[in-house]
């Protein structure tokens, strides 16, 4: 019974998260009058179209600006901007909420619609795909990695390891893919230099994967290189932790044979904390593609993020910030409830 | 920290070179601080007219130890004590700027600055030519020092503060250069003059045949002559430049400035962002912590609960979005980072002290009759100020990475130069693409071995933190 409270609970918590983000992002365009600039360059935007149509038509001056003066009420009628910013808060939130995210103002989707859940649902994908791969490939070196240096603790291995995971912890994703670029792109000439397809696209299927393979390889190598250390650190830590519970040295002092010692009574429990570890990995590292995203213009929702934001665009903004707050908690959620499925002991 | 404490801290090797890192670091802050003048962001490296006598996108002078083939090195050739001679009534002052060439490559650019300039009478005349090491005389510029409006009254000034000519863009320059090409039986159009320049004719050797290809080696010396009316007339001085193909420790980026400058300023920008933030995340968090888990109850409640929504937030969206919808200031980074950043801390804090709170050393200061503040601070505190200084060393590297990947997206604070920034203006430029390493890589390396300090001297705080770890080695 108290198992399902502190889920319950956890879900409150983390409902009120994305409501509480939501809610900051909404209150600062409005109340920094970002949302009213926007909104009234969009008005002015939309009436200069209209505008060139209307002269063709309307060949009278007088009568073209009155036309013209009630076609802006009635849009500014439309965006609320007539009304104090707070008054529009609810809708907008209300409509992200169920997820009826509107269209976008300049930003559009590779097919040329507008429509925010396009434009998202066209990259999502891309990210997803390289964050996990990234986070498959790094987990799998790094756990072997931080294992066998915590069996061989002190050793100039288990060194190595330490100061390797110590840099990574100090390395700029994106600095790693200026370094790729210079290297692999530029001087070796062997990767290009950022992108998903080449111009023109390969035609057969083939052909088209194996394209996109070569362009993705230094976005997750760099990835890579940037999450491998910390997997290392962990691994080594948490590895490090069993081999010193009393259980493990009655097994060894039992000659029980180390590989099954290592296998049933290290990995074993070493097991939760590593698996919950994968899910908190992937949900980080999507935030943090934002950065490797943009160094090798690969169309995934980082790169949309930033340029959403340098172009203004409302509720492209307000979507993609909901959308990284929803998987991010979304995960979170699924790590609560990984830890009652792996570890027996939660369960009690 | 304690004597003993320290000794263990001391013996790692890792420590060692934390501090021996930290401390260079400081140093050069120090020298920063006190060298650099206060508004070194806004008026020298965000400033493009200030670098306009630097070359452009030059590799670091040591490349040269590297190549038979030297580049040319920059030069700057300045005097202010001209010659003087009189004839048929004009007082001639000849300011004679000479320099050795011995590169094996021309110049990038040439320039002229002149200082102020004073005369009575009609305006002087200026004549620039260059002597080549060949016993040539290349004409390049002549030129009245303005014209005397009629309202205006002696003494006239001009060329104040200084006037630089560009030679290497003039038009003026072009057409000289071409007229002395075909003196020299050299029959070049207009437009081939203008795009060798100055730069590349007067520093290649001349045959019958046309410009060579071979850089000619040896002494040059610009004449600039100042003719005025009467004796009085004086310019104050001129200044010829050289540009070179390689520049300084760091080379320069696009727009010439010295990377140097701006990767030593970068150190004390890192420090302050580094340290600040993480004072501020530290102490907030760990108090926190403290009052959650010693008075307990709705207030451990409420603490709790902030700190697990604030654990849930994906910071580098917020981070991006705030730092783009108000003015991109480094305040304001440090103040969301501070916001966003206390509650691990504090969870983790809590759950130590709640061991601390059973301790008998506790019960016993409550026992007496000590008040909850003092317990807190006098015998709470105490026992866990190691981890909690480990923590905050370890926060560090954090809040400075965070900066540099805000300044990459272009969301830098322009008064403070930082390394981020100067990536993000490499990227955007293109330099990455031009293979321009000295730009691209030594930020980078600065940026990772500033975090690398503070990593290195939380791991060498860590035997100190938990006794455990030392009883094992």
């Amino acid at each position: 019974m108290s198992l399902v409270r502190v889920l319950a609970l956890k879900a409150v918590t983390l409902i009120l998260v994305l409501f509480g983000v939501l809610m900051l992002v909404v209150l600062v365009l409005g109340a920094t009058g970002v949302s009213d600039r926007i909104l009234t360059a969009y008005v002015g935007e939309q009436l200069r179209a209209v505008r060139q149509e209307l002269s063709q038509r309307i060949r009278d001056p007088v009568e073209l600006e009155r036309a013209l003066e009630t076609y802006r009420s009635e849009l500014i009628t439309a965006y609320g901007l007539d009304r104090p910013w707070y008054t529009r808060l609810p809708q907008m939130i209300l409509r992200v909420l169920i997820l009826d995210l509107g269209s976008s103002r300049t930003v559009t989707s590779f097919s040329g619609s507008s429509k925010v859940s396009d434009i998202i649902l066209e990259r999502l994908p891309n990210t997803v795909a390289l964050v996990t791969t990234a986070v498959a490939i790094s987990s799998a070196v790094g756990i072997a990695l931080g294992a066998r240096a915590a069996l061989k603790a002190g050793s100039r291995y288990d060194r190595a390891v330490s100061l390797f995971s110590s840099v990574s912890f100090a390395l700029p994703s994106w600095w790693m893919g200026l370094i790729y670029i210079l290297a692999f792109s530029f001087y070796l000439g062997i990767f290009p230099f950022g992108g998903l397809y080449s111009t023109p696209p390969p035609t057969t299927p083939l052909e088209r994967a194996a394209d996109i393979l070569w362009h993705a390889t230094l976005p997750v190598l760099t990835l890579v290189t940037v999450i491998l250390g910390g997997w290392a650190y962990i691994s080594r830590t948490i590895v490090l932790n069993v081999t010193r519970e009393d259980f493990v040295a009655v097994a060894r002092a039992k000659g029980l044979k180390e590989n099954l010692l290592m296998r049933r009574y290290i990995i074993r429990p070493a097991a939760p904390p590593i698996v919950t570890n994968i899910v908190f990995a992937i949900s980080g590292s999507i935030g943090g593609a934002i950065l490797t995203e943009t160094v090798f213009n690969f169309p995934g929702m980082g790169r949309l993020y930033y340029e959403a934001i340098t172009s203004f665009d409302e509720n492209l903004v307000i979507a993609l910030t909901y959308l990284y707050t929803l998987i991010y908690i979304a995960s979170r959620f699924i790590l609560e409830i990984l830890y009652v499925v792996l570890d027996p002991r939660v369960r009690i | 920290m304690p004597a003993r404490e320290w000794r263990v801290f001391w013996s790692s090797p890792t420590s060692k070179a934390g501090v021996l890192l930290l401390a260079s670091m400081t140093i050069v802050s120090l020298y920063v601080l006190i060298t650099y003048p206060q508004d070194f962001g806004l008026r020298i490296w965000n400033n493009p007219g200030y670098w306009a006598d630097y070359p452009k996108e030059a590799p670091p002078s040591w490349v040269n130890l590297f190549t038979a083939d030297k580049l040319p090195e920059h030069m700057v050739i300045l005097t202010d004590s001209p010659a003087y001679t009189y004839s048929d009534g004009q007082y001639y002052k000849v300011y004679r700027l000479d320099f050795q060439y011995e590169y094996s490559d021309t110049p990038s650019f040439l320039s002229i600055t002149l200082g102020p300039a004073i005369f009575y009478g009609r305006p002087p005349y200026l004549e620039i030519t260059v002597e080549r090491p060949d016993g040539l005389t290349v004409p390049l510029y002549f030129a009245t020092a303005g014209t005397v409006l009629p309202e205006e009254t002696p003494p006239y000034r001009r060329f104040d503060p200084s006037q630089r000519i560009f030679l290497s863009g003039e038009e003026q320059v072009a057409r000289s250069l071409q007229l002395f090409l075909r003196m020299n039986n050299v029959d070049l159009s207009y437009n081939d003059v203008a795009r060798l320049g100055p730069e590349r004719i007067i520093f290649l050797e001349l045959s019958g045949e046309g410009l060579g290809e071979r850089v000619l080696k040896g002494r040059y010396i610009v004449n600039v002559v100042f003719i005025g009316d009467t004796h009085d007339d004086n310019l104050s001085w001129a200044k010829f430049v050289v540009g070179g193909k390689v520049y300084g420790l760091s080379g320069t980026d696009r727009i010439g400035r010295d990377l140097a400058a701006g990767l030593l300023f970068g150190f004390p920008v890192a420090l302050l962002i580094g340290l600040v933030t993480s004072v501020l995340t530290t102490s907030i968090g760990s108090s926190l912590g403290i009052m959650s888990g010693y008075i307990g109850g709705r207030v451990d409640e409420i603490i709790q609960r902030v700190s697990d929504i604030l654990n849930n937030i994906p910071l580098l969206p917020l981070l991006i979005f705030f730092t783009f919808i108000f003015k991109p200031s480094i305040w304001l980074i440090v103040m969301i980072l501070v916001v966003f950043g206390w509650s691990g801390l504090t969870i983790v804090v809590r759950s130590i002290v709640l061991q601390v709170k059973s301790e008998q050393y506790v019960e016993a200061a409550v026992s007496l009759g000590a008040p909850r503040w003092r317990i807190m601070s006098r015998h709470v505190f105490p026992r866990i100020a190691p981890f909690i200084l480990a923590q905050m060393i370890l926060s560090t590297p954090s809040a400075i990475l965070a900066e540099a990947s805000l300044s990459f997206l272009g969301l830098g604070d322009p008064s403070l130069p930082s390394w981020g920034q100067m990536l993000d203006y490499s990227f955007r430029s293109g330099g990455v693409n031009i293979g321009l390493w000295w730009w691209i890589i030594p930020p980078g390396v600065l940026i990772v071995v500033t975090g690398l300090t503070f990593i290195l001297l939380s791991l060498g705080l860590e035997p100190v933190v938990s006794p455990r770890l030392r009883r094992m080695r």
